[in-house]
């Protein structure tokens, strides 16, 4: 029991210690966005600012370059990694 | 403006221009008129465009406009404001 609530902090505190740095997130479709974590919720909904979008890897080349704020869905969230 | 929530930077685009990308290399551009937790969300003058390869395996799109349509927020990956061209 005292594990589970461990576990449950330390997975909670990465998320909140992570808001306002540059993170990657990848979706079950194969996009991977790169941008400023700008805010998170409970759904792993995430608010991402200077967003670029590229395929699989970075290193695959920029599809596309987000000047607005980009809302990614939750459901759709497969990670997400301090940059 | 600080956003506490990722929902509430919908909240922002009411009645404002967005650019919904869909599963299924869809994407939708149109007004938000009303969204929901779940990103059910319904837009006016709504364009949709279809992507899909041709015979040669060249890249060609189709569009499509709806007066009003709601989109179920199962299909919904990314939400942003579209480019100004």
């Amino acid at each position: 029991m005292s594990t589970k609530t461990e576990t449950t902090s330390v997975s909670t505190q990465f998320l909140s210690n992570i808001i306002g740095k540059p993170v990657n997130v990848k979706l079950y479709s194969g996009m991977l966005y790169n941008g400023r974590l700008e805010s998170i919720d409970g759904f792993m909904n995430v608010a991402l600012s200077n967003t670029t979008e590229h395929y699989e890897n970075s290193s695959n080349g920029l599809l596309k370059s987000y000047n607005s704020d980009v809302f990614l869905r939750g459901t759709q969230v497969m990670y997400i990694s301090e940059v | 403006m600080s956003l506490e929530t990722p929902l509430d930077l919908l909240k922002l685009n009411l009645d404002e221009q967005v650019y919904v990308k869909l599963r299924g290399a869809r994407s939708l551009v149109g007004t938000l008129q009303a969204f929901d937790s779940h990103c059910n969300i319904v837009l006016s003058d709504a364009i949709e465009t279809i992507y899909e390869l041709d015979d040669e395996g060249d890249l060609q799109s189709v569009e499509r406009n709806s007066e009003m349509i709601f989109v179920r927020g199962d299909t919904v990956t990314l939400i942003t404001t579209p480019d100004e061209e």
